[in-house]
């Protein structure tokens, strides 16, 4: 019987979190400096076992300093961006839905230029805030078009969605066309995605956003399932629509204004992993929201590796490798049709 | 902090407190509400006596603490052109420079050896392009910074942003920001530079160099009229130099009228139409954009014969390393623009 | 069972509902029939309370519908309706046990009970050799009969069927209306149908309730609800109603207009 089982989430889950053990390994031995593997691999061992430090200091600051906290962070967005991006898929329930669908990423784009240019970007938790608060302030907006009378319409929730949107992107070709040489470079590069800047404390700021919306997300697992045959079905089945509706659009797009607050809005990833992990694994929530987690850390760890290795010394932006994968997905999951109805 | 500075401060903050309850004992002895205490000796004596050994306590700990600050590892503390206070060790064997003025620089205050690092865009002299690259101005291979292990590193304010100054400083890796903004400033900052990495002596050569070229443009374009001049530094859109900007400087300097000295943006962009109503009589084409293609941009104006630069065939193009980089090849630049301004003056000399 | 008192709906400015009044006997099946727009599925979709009256109320068991949780109704009520969304297919053994949700409250995973009763309504509705196959590789039949097992493990006591034969072909409503049949007829389930399609109403309820522009027309058994006068009036056309020659239910059949001048003429 192919039902998803506590077992079944737990070996899958296991397993999954080995391989994404694996490519944190892996990733950190990677870099525009050559550090032996097996050298980089123990000094991050070693610094968190807590145990006597081995490496020179050079080798040390690039591993502990530069590489391990921005695989983190990747693997931190990776999996926030990716569970967002399914949920959203569910509760709109349309397979084009990515994290950035209800306005979010526009608000927090918006937030995150205004900083820039009355110049708190330059304080180190001024534009995340700035551009957390933007992406919220958003979504509060969407939110109150998209409610009426204590309901919410997932149709006109899109539209909204798509209209602030649109109206933010305005705003922000405005202050990009006044804008100076140095503003603009740091504007652009926001806007394709950054992890350059990868720090412990960002990892500590954006990990308690994350894991609430996890678990508020989790917890519904089950639920959501029902929500995917029709809001009446589910209603029928004993559901408060409404309310399961309610706290995972927020819980969705807290965790989506967080991990886009560090670094700035990465593409494709919420939209390619869910599709992918649910041809793999079905669409049951209660498997697909640890895998999503999972494969999503992997893919943007990977990705985010390959961006700042592949023309050492220059970076690419993590953007242009999850959109040089995301382009040909688009065209796969169009022409099987595998697993979407509705395409 | 060095261990022997910490120490001693340890010592005089020991001795603080006691210092404070002798005073304090005094001035209740003074109320003659205190007993049992030798209150015989003239209190304002006895408080003179005790102030003036505190004073000398304080003024000996301070020249100790100079003093091992200074001599000890060697390290120097300084505030940079934006404000921050630096410490590094001094001097600096070692330095990473994040932008190609500071590294014709440094090159001309006679460092090789000591630059380990510089940016992709540092493309003079020939021998910086043969050093370890580490970023550009916007983007920092940190790790390639940090296996170069450098004892500072030099940032200019224009360009290079501060996070990633602060960055390099969370790493454990001092920066010292320049920010030249005009011509004068560049003056400073060489003379900052030559200091903060022990070359003062040449950094003054060069500025005395320098001054005595600017004086002889000036004095000898004083008399003449200003012509009006539109400077481009970019294609598309059409970018040109307004107040604050170095070009700007130098066209006031080498004699001449920027059209657009009076916008408030040091980088803005005027439409064909702004720059026809403002008649320019001399074009410049700065050839920043490597990708622009003067020919292009000068087959471009020829069709505006109604500008007078355009009739008269004053259409020049200019190096944009000379008269955007602030660096000591900028009087190069200031000689060639006046020399385009007021070819019959200075082309006698 | 079911007790609908006075109830009054509207959605936006007109009422589509005035003062509805039945009652709905344990164990009667019963037919709600009308044109389009008479109110038939909003009827319904009251019933399960997706819906709430602005007039009258509706008792369940002597309890009020509007006082019960969300959870009591799913365990009194189960729906079929109309086909929805397949964004992302599930298996059919996943959507029967979706069903149980209900008793399930904040247990992720469901039990081995669970399994036990769902594997039991696929049994019964014989889907169960397609348990492990993705809905949308069904027929419309079939799938239909994994909804109703479905609403099955759902234990409930009433089954409210949502224009449950629409796009199903003559083979498979016959399939379905039987299978209806003998969950109220064995297993003493309440059933309360919306068609459009008054012979199967006419076939196979106890009682119809016949709804004309939000107000009750008529009610009672079928050959006292579907006659010539009713139906004429009701939808405003000409039919023919006779008997049934083998059951002797009503039945209803169409006549082109104008008549039947082509016997006249000789021709067959």
């Amino acid at each position: 019987m192919k039902v998803v089982t506590r077992k079944k989430v737990i070996i899958i889950s296991t397993l999954l979190t080995i391989l994404l053990i694996l490519v944190i390994l892996f990733s950190i031995t990677l870099g525009s400096v050559k550090v032996k593997t097996l050298r980089s691999i123990t000094i991050l061992l070693q610094s968190i076992l807590g145990l006597k430090e081995a490496g020179t200091e050079t080798e040390r600051t690039i591993i502990l300093s530069l590489r391990f906290p921005r695989t983190l962070l990747a693997g931190l967005v990776g999996a926030g961006l990716s569970v967002s991006g399914a949920i959203f898929q569910a509760l709109l329930r349309n397979p084009l839905a990515d994290p950035y669908i209800l306005g979010v990423s526009s608000g927090a784009a918006v937030g995150a230029i205004i900083a820039i240019f009355i110049g708190l970007g330059t304080l180190s938790f001024g534009l995340p805030l700035a551009s957390f608060l933007g992406a919220l302030l958003a979504i509060a907006v969407v939110f109150y078009f998209g409610r009426q009378d204590g309901k919410i319409h997932p149709n006109t929730l899109l539209l909204a969605g798509v209209i602030i949107g649109s109206f933010l992107s305005a705003i922000i070709m405005f202050f990009i066309s006044i804008s100076q040489r140095e503003e603009l470079h740091t504007i652009i590069f926001w806007l394709m995605g950054d992890f350059s800047f990868s720090n412990y404390q960002a990892i500590r700021i954006i990990f308690p956003y994350i894991l609430l919306g996890f678990l508020l997300l989790y917890l519904r697992a089950r639920h959501l399932n029902l929500i995917l045959s029709g809001e009446e079905s589910a209603l029928q089945m004993g559901v408060d629509v409404e309310r399961l509706k309610l706290i995972s659009y927020l819980s969705a797009s807290l965790i989506t204004a967080a991990s886009v607050s560090v670094c700035g809005l990465i593409g494709f990833v919420g939209l390619i992993v869910p599709h992918s992990v649910r041809l793999v694994f079905g669409p049951d929530h209660r498997l697909l929201i640890p895998s999503v987690a999972l494969i999503g850390a992997a893919f943007l760890i990977a990705s985010d590796t390959l961006a700042r290795t592949l023309l050492a010394p220059t970076e690419l932006p993590v953007g242009v490798i999850t959109a040089a994968f995301g382009g040909p997905f688009f065209i796969y999951l169009l022409r099987t049709r595998k697993g979407v109805k509705t395409l | 902090m060095p261990r022997k500075t910490k120490r001693i401060v340890r010592m005089v903050l020991r001795g603080v407190p006691n210092e404070v309850r002798e005073l304090l004992r005094l001035a209740r002895l003074r109320d003659g509400t205190h007993l049992g205490m030798q209150a015989r000796a003239m209190p304002s004596q006895r408080l003179r006596g005790v102030a003036s050994l505190s004073l000398a306590m304080i003024i000996f700990s301070i020249s100790i603490l100079i003093w091992t600050s200074i001599s000890y590892p060697a390290n120097l503390k300084a505030i940079d052109e934006v404000g921050r206070e630096v410490s590094f060790p001094f001097p600096p064997k070692r330095i990473v420079s994040l932008a190609p003025n500071i590294t014709e620089i440094l090159f001309g205050l006679g460092l090789d050896q000591e630059i380990v690092g510089v940016s992709i865009h540092c493309n003079f002299p020939e021998k910086a392009k043969r050093k370890v690259q580490v970023g550009s101005y916007i983007n920092l291979d940190f790790e390639r910074i940090v296996s170069l292990k450098p004892a500072l590193i030099l940032a200019t304010g224009a360009g290079n942003t501060r996070e990633m100054v602060e960055r390099l400083e969370k790493l454990g890796f001092p920066g010292y920001v320049i920010f030249p903004r005009n011509f004068n400033d560049v003056l400073q900052s060489i003379h900052h530079l030559g200091q903060v990495v022990g070359r003062e002596k040449e950094a003054i050569g060069i500025i005395r160099g320098m001054e005595k070229r600017r004086e002889k443009v000036v004095e000898l374009t004083r008399d003449l009229p200003r012509p009006k001049i539109f400077l481009q530094i970019g294609e598309n859109p059409i970018v040109t130099v307004g107040k604050g900007s170095f070009a700007d400087d130098l066209i006031r300097l080498a004699g001449g009228e920027n059209i657009a000295g009076n916008e408030k943006e040091m980088y803005p962009r005027l439409g064909r139409e702004e720059i026809l109503k403002r008649s320019p009589e001399i074009i410049l084409i700065s050839s920043m954009n490597p990708k622009g293609d003067y020919q292009r941009v000068l087959q471009e104006w020829s069709r505006w014969k109604m500008i007078p630069a355009v009739k008269n065939g004053r259409v020049h193009l200019i190096d944009s390393d000379l008269i955007d980089r602030p660096s000591p090849r900028i009087i190069n630049g200031l000689e060639e623009i006046a020399r385009i301004l007021h070819p019959s003056r200075l082309n006698r000399q | 069972m079911i007790d609908v008192r006075s109830i009054s709906f509207r959605y936006h400015k007109s009422w589509v509902l005035q003062n509805v009044s039945f009652q709905v006997g344990k164990g009667e099946f019963i037919g709600v029939i009308g044109p389009n727009g008479s109110g038939k599925t909003t009827l319904l979709k009251i019933l399960y309370r997706l819906l709430a009256p602005q007039q009258g109320e509706i008792l369940f068991e002597l309890l009020p519908l509007k006082k019960m949780s969300r959870i009591d109704i799913a365990k009194r009520i189960a729906v079929v309706a109309q086909e929805t969304y397949l964004l992302f297919p599930f298996r059919v053994m996943e959507i029967v046990l979706m069903g149980r949700s209900p008793y399930l409250g904040h247990l992720m995973f469901e039990r081995e009970r669970d399994l036990e009763i769902a594997k039991k309504a696929m049994e019964w509705t014989e889907i169960l050799n397609l348990s492990d196959r993705p809905i949308d590789e069904l027929s419309g039949g079939e799938r239909k009969r994994a909804f109703i097992a479905r609403a099955l493990v759902q234990e409930s006591e009433v089954i409210l069927l949502d224009e449950p034969t629409a796009n199903l072909d003559i083979h498979h409503q016959i399939e379905f209306l039987n299978l209806i049949l003998s969950l109220n007829r064995e297993r003493g389930l309440t059933i309360v149908m919306a068609t459009h399609d008054m012979n199967i109403a006419s076939e196979f309820c106890d009682r119809l309730i016949l709804l004309r522009e939000g107000r009750i027309y008529r009610t009672g058994p079928p050959e006292e609800v579907i006659t010539q006068e009713t139906i004429e009036t009701v939808y405003g056309c000409e039919v023919w109603v006779d008997q049934h020659p083998v059951s002797r239910m009503p039945r209803i059949s169409i006549l082109r207009k104008g008549g039947h001048e082509r016997e006249a003429l000789g021709r067959d």
